[in-house]
């Protein structure tokens, strides 16, 4: 009997990817439980991490600090969460509309389970958030980001039940929507500084 | 490619021009963008438009002598107008500062690519325009219109001349020259060469021929009003402004058409992904399409435009696609192209997955290190203090950007490497050996790929 998907299981990834490709295969997690179990909860970490490092620190940007007053940075960390849920969420049923294309499963369960693992050590590295220095930030989160794409590459074809070559093509298409979606956070989030949710800048 | 390196690396530690007028930022830069599109791109574009137009057509080049002058006399004057570029000569307009003779030069090479390319397209056996060839037909008659118009100058010495255009007027019509330039070339002419050499590669047909026909037209019809959104709130008119921000917001629609049709094509291959390193290159290719048709309309509406104007964001974004789409595409292709060419397997399948990952390590990196630096200044550049002044000073701005120049600088020469691998494993490939000649392809079908 696999071990049931929880959060415990997503910290595994860190230690032994393999076994836990494995286990959701065999287990085909209900989408609900993998939300509401896992998801859900490491979402929450990078914009907890974000707001008490921004409120300590201020922003570094290489020369002196920004600093925000409390309700913007809290109102940027509810809607930095929200996008986060989004693009998880996005991600996932767009898996699972690929899926087809490349005789993969089509269970959502298993694409949000994919997608949780994947992103999981995004969701642990941005604890570097508590620090809100963007070099910093940016030189810590590269290699994480590396490692998802491993992750990716290599989780795909068991948790979706493909083939090696056709979970490597999966996996690339994939990396286009999820380019487009880092890029698509980027475009939100100046957007809204420009509308008032943000540094004080003059536009 | 090496002058992109190197310049990135006299941002990080700008003494090492050695006072040296040649090796100044300006010249250097400006080297190397001349040298990467023109020297780079349009000879891939050339040699790829030569060698299919001949397979799509089902006969041998029109006038195949004059195809040979065409290559000389192209490579001829990128070589001598990178020369003249170091030698301080410029005509004062981005992507096209070459001083008129060779603007002159260009011009006659480039007819000469046009009259082999139509008039193989003429003498063809098949009814039907293959699509590749109308994208590279689009290439060819755009980027002459694109260059004549935006290079009328009163010629005042050999290496000086002055645009016809000034002001406002220059501005617009630098634009529209450059927007397109990006458009009909590093889109436009690439999508040939895709729509060529995927189905080739992957042993598949194009998932929808209709959808490129639709793609194409729209494709065509949209791009070339969107030159204005480099010049969001410049002192040209706010209608134009706007219109150009709408019509790039359009071009979304025909571009991801084509990353749809590519990525379906490709899916049915997964089969030769093991054997054959080139259609790694061009799946990953297709990723950084996708990403950069997405974030140029993205950048291109006027609220996100007035954060990443003047910001390392809008050089991300270039070579995001310039890395990421046009070179891994052309690689790919080489690697297709240059073993059947030579009639020998490829020198080292394992090199090539090497540079695969070189090259994708290294357009990753210059694209995240760019972000980074381009959010942090276009905060930094916007910032006031409390009584509405300006926070930062262009010196603390720079001085800031320091450490993401130098991760830039190591993307860079990842990416270089991969490229110096690459050139080495097809010279091994080639080597001792004569290009092998074949007679153009029995036909199977009309418009299908040969």
């Amino acid at each position: 009997m696999p071990a049931r998907f929880s959060i415990l299981q997503i910290g595994k990834v860190l230690f032994a990817p393999g076994e836990v490709f494995n286990a959701i295969a065999a287990e085909s997690p209900s989408a609900g439980r993998v939300f509401f179990r896992g998801a859900l909860w490491l979402g929450l970490l990078p914009p907890l991490f974000a707001y008490f490092g921004t409120m300590e620190f201020g922003w570094r940007l290489g020369v002196e600090p920004v600093y925000l007053p409390q309700e913007t940075v809290l109102a940027i960390c509810v809607i930095y969460f929200a996008a986060l849920l989004i693009g998880f969420l996005s991600s996932a049923i767009i898996a699972r509309w690929m899926a087809a294309t490349y005789d993969a499963s089509q269970s959502l369960g298993r694409c949000l389970a994919l997608m949780a693992i994947v992103g999981a050590p995004l969701a642990v590295g941005s604890i570097v958030h508590l620090y809100p220095h963007v070099f910093l930030n940016v030189l810590v989160l590269v290699p994480v980001l590396i490692w998802c794409m491993y992750l990716l590459y290599r989780g795909l074809p068991v948790v979706l039940g493909t083939g090696p070559n056709r979970g490597m093509l999966m996996a690339s298409a994939l990396i286009a929507y999820l380019l487009v979606a880092l890029v698509s956070l980027l475009g939100i989030m100046v957007a809204l500084w420009g509308s008032g949710i943000g540094p004080r800048i003059g536009t | 490619m090496t002058a992109g390196v190197y310049v990135a690396a006299e941002l990080v530690w700008p003494t090492i021009d050695w006072g040296l007028p040649a090796l100044s930022f300006g010249r250097l830069r400006t080297a190397h963008t001349t040298l990467v599109l023109f020297g780079f791109g349009v000879s891939a574009l050339i040699g790829t438009a030569f060698y299919s137009v001949q397979r799509t057509s089902h006969v041998r080049l029109f006038a195949p002598g004059l195809a040979w002058a065409v290559f000389y006399a192209w490579q001829a004057a990128i070589v001598l107008g990178a020369v003249s570029i170091l030698a301080g000569w410029n005509a004062g307009k981005e992507y096209a500062e070459l001083e008129w003779p060779f603007d002159l030069a260009i011009t006659a090479a480039w007819v000469g690519f046009a009259i082999v390319f139509f008039g193989t397209i003429a003498k063809r056996k098949v009814d039907a325009i293959y699509i590749s060839n109308w994208f590279y037909g689009a290439l060819i008659i755009v980027v002459a219109m694109l260059h004549i118009v935006n290079s009328l100058a009163l010629p005042v010495t050999a290496g000086k001349s002055y645009s016809l255009f000034a002001g406002a007027q220059d501005a617009v019509v630098q634009w529209w020259y450059g927007h397109n330039a990006v458009g009909f070339l590093l889109t436009g002419g690439f999508l040939g060469m895709l729509y060529y050499f995927l189905p080739k590669q992957s042993e598949q047909p194009i998932w929808s021929y209709r959808l490129s026909i639709i793609a194409f037209w729209a494709f065509v019809y949209t791009y070339i009003w969107a030159g204005p959104h480099h010049l969001h709130y410049h002192a040209v008119p706010e209608w134009l402004q706007s219109l150009g921000m709408v019509m790039s917001l359009i071009l979304l629609a025909p571009s991801w058409a084509t990353l749809v049709n590519g990525i379906m094509t490709v899916s049915g291959a997964a089969g030769k992904l093991k054997t054959d390193p080139a259609l790694k290159f061009i799946v990953l290719a297709l990723a950084f399409y996708g990403l950069a048709t997405f974030e140029g309309p993205m950048l291109a509406i006027k609220s996100v435009n007035v954060f990443s104007h003047f910001t390392e964001w809008t050089i991300g974004h270039v070579h995001s696609g310039a890395l990421g789409w046009n070179a891994l595409i052309t690689f790919g292709t080489f690697y297709f192209l240059v073993p059947r060419l030579a009639g020998a397997p490829l020198y080292s399948a394992r090199l090539a997955n090497i540079h695969f990952w070189l090259a994708l390590g290294g357009t990753i990196l210059y694209a995240l290190a760019m972000w980074g630096a381009g959010v942090s200044q276009g905060v930094l550049w916007l910032s006031l203090d409390e009584l509405g002044e300006v926070r930062f000073s262009f010196n603390d701005v720079m001085a800031a950007m320091r450490p993401y120049y130098l991760l830039r600088f190591l993307a860079g020469l990842m990416f270089l490497a991969g490229a110096v691998l690459m050139a080495w494993n097809l010279a091994r490939t080639v080597a001792g050996r004569r290009t092998i000649l074949v007679a153009p392809p029995a036909i199977v079908g009309a418009g299908a790929p040969a």
